[in-house]
């Protein structure tokens, strides 16, 4: 395994990785720096995704409308209530956690399939208000979002926009880990693998998936009022059934169950689009082809072949995980497995 | 005689036409080994079901701790202190024995992440799988498998503990072991314990008391010698030997 086993190490290597990041900008042009916003972007929203359908297994389609919610949200209260960046973001979060749990509350007790339809009704139906409700949405025609101002530093251009998104994606991405290192996230994974032992530990399973759709919505708003910073302006074509192709894609070809897979998920598919946008029919055939062949060949997605060749390290739902593992190599060589009582 | 900790009265549970259980009433004093036997299809598993809430019985009441719990969902019933193991080993495949075992813990709200992996530690030693811990369960030994999910059901340290056949599949020695730490369970931990065993030696063993079922309904209770002489039961295990 490569995992680097001292903490000192460790926090070494985070200090560099994180510096490393912050000087990105000097490195890019405008353009460069745009695709790796979106990364960013992408990565929040695969994470929220992989809670929902790869830890708790909920195969639920409403994730591009949720993440179309969340930049609504930013858009119209900024740009025509003037109410301030700040306090969209974090609202577009709570809108979207507000209308994923609750809207979907009826789909609760559903098995798969008829979750799964519900959930494409429900997404269809958001995005017919986006176009029709024009009084609000300016349908069609789109909503820009001005730049923001921090203190006196006005968020514009790609560079600019860079920092805030990294910032919050690094702030995501350390709630996910606490989340998915806690009771609550190993009770998603629970209900997933067999309802009847997680019934049996006290783990509430109409509770758990409340929650699991609450934060995964939470995670696409937040995704959804950064996608408007990005991009400067939105129209509600970007919330349709491709774009949640595109979520379904981060999350399986990334890796389920795993938060390094959301973010490899959201490079690859980010980055590659790009590179083949000379050639728009052969992009959307190229997904399905890989789509298929990875849930196929590779079910736990370029993260685990990485992890399966020590290339990642371990994720382990326990926090602190790693002080256990050094306490153990010590007892762990104690020959007597089979036997095993003293 | 202590208060009864689980109190089970006049239990039905019928599927479709067929009476899985047929009017079952039993009671479990604190701290003691009750064997639960009976020949295949008699009705063990159901009620164990019913105890735990996952079949709804048609009639019939259960009292568990002085309450009322006829109507309790499952979850509610194991985070008041009911713990069971099932026939078929039921762990999660991909999480080590740290993450299976932790589940367990879940209905522990006051128990903060680091107490939680503590106790998980300590369990793990006490059934003498310490080295496992962080190993996924699927790379375990089935013994080994069997004694996850016993950990699983007795880290929140529970007041009632169900085992549906847990020496079902394991060898001799190991049923010995198994035999020795039921005992420690109720002495050190002050656990009670309802066993369904298929395996007679264990329960007639490590009992206190055994009821007996068949085809859905109590046939005989007592102590495990009472059990081993009774006609009944001779001609209940006979009958399920001659028809194979």
């Amino acid at each position: 395994m490569t995992a680097i086993r001292s903490p000192w190490l460790r926090a070494v290597a985070a200090l560099v990785f994180w510096a490393a990041l912050c000087m990105v900008p000097l490195a890019t042009d405008s353009y460069l720096q745009y695709v790796i916003n979106l990364v960013l972007v992408y990565a929040i929203i695969g994470i929220g995704l992989n809670f929902l359908m790869g830890y708790a297994g909920q195969f639920a389609f409403a994730h591009a409308a949720l993440m179309g919610i969340g930049a609504y949200t930013t858009a119209v209260l900024a740009t025509r209530f003037g109410v301030s960046y700040w306090v969209c973001l974090p609202l577009s979060g709570i809108v979207a956690a507000v209308v994923g749990s609750v809207g979907t509350l009826p789909a609760m007790r559903m098995k798969r399939v008829y979750l799964a339809l519900v959930t494409l009704a429900f997404a269809e139906l958001i995005v017919w208000v986006l176009i029709n409700w024009k009084q609000v949405t300016l349908g069609t025609d789109g909503v820009s979002i001005g730049a923001p101002e921090l203190f006196g530093w006005r968020v514009k251009g790609d560079k600019n926009v860079y920092y805030v998104v990294l910032t919050c994606t690094a702030a995501m991405y350390w709630l996910a880990r606490r989340i998915l290192e806690s009771r609550l996230g190993r009770a998603f994974v629970a209900i997933r693998e067999n309802e009847i032992v997680a019934q049996c530990s006290g783990i509430s399973i109409a509770r758990t998936k409340f929650a699991v759709f609450a934060i995964s919505a939470f995670y696409a708003g937040i995704g959804g009022s950064l996608y408007a910073l990005t991009l400067g302006f939105i129209v509600p074509e970007s919330f349709n059934l491709f774009q949640l192709v595109i979520h379904f894609s981060i999350v399986v070809l990334g890796g389920m169950m795993s938060l390094y897979g959301a973010v490899i998920g959201a490079v690859l598919l980010t980055t590659l689009p790009e590179l083949l946008r000379d050639f728009q029919a052969l992009q959307e055939m190229t997904y399905g082809a890989v789509l298929l062949a990875v849930i196929v060949f590779l079910p736990s997605g370029v993260a685990g072949v990485l992890k399966r060749y020590g290339l990642l390290p371990r994720e382990v739902l326990a926090r602190g995980w790693r002080a256990l593992e050094r306490n153990h190599t010590a007892s762990a060589v104690l020959p007597d497995r089979a036997g095993g009582r003293r | 005689m202590t208060p009864a900790l689980l109190a089970v009265k006049s239990l039905t549970v019928r599927f479709s036409g067929l009476v899985a259980v047929d009017n079952v009433s039993m009671s479990i004093p604190e701290r003691q080994i009750q064997g639960l036997i009976g020949p295949n299809g008699a009705g063990k598993t159901t009620l164990f079901n019913a105890i735990t809430g996952l079949v709804r019985q048609d009639s019939g009441q259960i009292r568990f701790d002085g309450v009322e719990i006829t109507a309790m969902p499952p979850h509610r019933r194991a985070a008041a202190g009911m713990r069971r193991t099932f026939q078929a080993v039921q762990l999660i495949p991909q999480f080590t024995t740290l993450e299976n075992v932790l589940i367990g813990l879940h209905a522990a709200p006051h128990t903060s992440e680091l107490a939680a992996q503590r106790a998980v530690v300590e369990v793990l030693e006490f059934l003498g799988i310490g080295p496992t811990l962080l190993r996924p369960v699927a790379e375990l030994s089935f013994a080994e498998q069997r004694l996850v999910e016993i950990a699983r059901a007795i880290v929140a340290r529970p007041q009632l503990l169900l085992l549906d056949e847990p020496a079902a599949g394991l060898s001799a020695r190991e049923v010995a072991t198994l035999d020795a730490l039921l005992r420690r369970f109720v002495t050190d931990w002050g656990i009670t314990i309802l066993l369904v065993e298929h395996v007679l030696s264990l329960v007639l063993e490590v009992s206190d008391a055994v009821t007996v079922l068949d085809n859905g309904r109590l046939i005989a209770e007592g102590s495990p010698r009472q059990i081993a002489n009774d006609k009944r039961v001779k001609a209940a295990y006979l009958g399920e030997e001659a028809h194979a």
